[in-house]
């Protein structure tokens, strides 16, 4: 297969600023920067709390957010699409197909890695941080978010991580959300149609905005992170 | 008469079977320092957090200004009344002025009230020439000493302090002591666990020693 044609097309059509390759990447920027908008803070503050207090049922939520961690990106569209399908309970919201129905699914697909690495970088903060805050006359809750941006590199890896995940998810995005040209499609979902299509130039021109992308996130956050980031 | 601060009575801590505090019972006077001393692990650091909130201890009763509280609940407005400085403190990721203000800002309190206040709580500490530091990156005295001036702008009636010149070099540790002997000078209450020769014979301070988890007479 000669790979330097749709190369060269792909190039082309980003030099170009293609009309319809640019949509793609705003609304997959757009979605996936929404549903992690949506979902960090009550992700973070799980976090927090299974972090730091002890309540019935716990473990079991522990377990239930570490198996949702492991879950295919397919199955969480396949349980999506059966709640927003006409028959669905919410299917009288008629939500499937539509890029609410996306931010939903990537919603569900960030909320563990959120919690995750959320209880990872509050269990591992210092215990004075709390102690120092709550003696110094801090609420509890202002103690909690005083301990939150005092491991903010490991929160905001988890920020980043999520979006990582989002942005690149094809499985969920087509379930739910159809593939619709100017209205769902996406990077991911447009690269795995093109691509079966036999159509490379625009699938290899998303896969270069996705692995750019992917690498800014990871130089922001190196700089975000400063001295409190890995040596 | 010296008025009654706190008062303790039958405080009782157990850690990993182990009785640490075995019916402790103390009367602390307005504007008196005390220092603790006592062996390692002899509970020292586990008192001084009970009286702090820090730690709950497994029975007991506390009077604070004639306040009772039974333990181990201990009176969520009482927090507001001690600070309690650990051995090492832990300095937040901001600036040293902004470490002084931390409580301050905690408790409400307007910034054109307390910008002055930390301020004259940096000279106080002798920690102007390091202000632009990032607390992080101070010694271990300078660290104690901004700690002990975050603590003293909220004016505690209470201060309790865990061996603050542990560990600290020979000037870390003269500055601090400077500090805790202007502390008492102040007129604030102090109880401070440690075992420097110096600071227990600081001019007025009373001394309690802890022996076994008790309250023995300071030999």
């Amino acid at each position: 297969m000669d790979l330097l044609e749709p190369t060269r097309e792909a190039f082309a059509l980003l030099l170009r600023g293609d009309a319809e390759l640019l949509q793609i990447i705003w609304l997959s920027l757009w979605l996936s920067l929404t549903a992690i908008a949506l979902i960090a803070p009550p992700s973070i503050a799980l976090g927090l709390i299974l972090a730091k207090r002890r309540f019935p049922g716990k473990r079991a939520l522990v377990v239930l957010v570490q198996a949702l961690l492991s879950f295919p990106t397919v199955v969480i569209g396949l349980a999506i699409y059966l709640l927003l399908s006409r028959r669905g309970p919410l299917g009288s919201f008629e939500l499937l197909f539509s890029p609410t129905a996306i931010v939903i699914g990537y919603m569900v697909i960030a909320l563990p890695i959120l919690v995750v690495f959320t209880v990872s970088a509050v269990q591992g903060a210092d215990p004075r941080v709390f102690e120092t805050a709550r003696s110094l006359g801090a609420s509890r809750i202002r103690a909690a978010l005083t301990t939150l941006w005092e491991v903010r590199f490991g929160i905001t890896a988890a920020v980043v991580n999520a979006f990582g995940r989002v942005i690149s998810e094809v499985g969920c995005a087509i379930m739910v959300g159809g593939n619709i040209a100017g209205l769902t499609r996406n990077m991911p979902t447009a690269i795995a149609l093109e691509t079966s299509k036999g159509d490379f130039a625009q699938g290899i021109a998303l896969g270069m905005v996705l692995m750019v992308l992917a690498l800014c996130i990871n130089v922001v956050m190196a700089l975000l992170q400063g001295e409190g980031g890995l040596k | 008469m010296s008025q009654t601060l706190l008062e303790a009575e039958g405080v009782v801590r157990n850690l990993g079977g182990r009785r640490v505090l075995d019916g402790i019972g103390l009367s602390l006077a307005r504007g008196q320092g005390y220092v603790l001393s006592g062996d390692n692990g002899s509970g020292k650091t586990t008192l001084l957090r009970i009286l702090s909130g820090l730690d709950a201890a497994d029975a007991g009763v506390l009077r604070f200004q004639g306040e009772q509280a039974i333990l181990p609940r201990y009176p969520d407005g009482w927090r507001r009344r001690t600070v309690y400085v650990h051995q090492h403190p832990y300095l937040f990721h901001t600036s040293v002025a902004g470490n002084i203000a931390y409580g301050l800002k905690a408790r409400g309190e307007p910034r054109e009230q307390w910008r002055q206040t930390v301020q004259d709580a940096i000279d106080w500490a002798g920690v102007r020439e390091v202000v632009a530091v990032p607390p992080q990156k101070l010694s271990g005295g300078e660290k104690q000493r901004v700690a002990l001036a975050r603590a003293k702008v909220l004016a505690p009636q209470l201060l309790l302090l865990d061996e603050p010149t542990a560990n600290l070099d020979a000037d870390g540790r003269r500055r601090t002591i400077d500090l805790l002997a202007r502390l008492f000078a102040e007129g604030v209450t102090v109880l401070i666990a440690c075992h420097d020769r110096e600071i227990i014979e600081l001019a007025g301070v009373r001394r309690l020693h802890l022996e076994n988890g008790k309250l023995v007479p300071a030999g």
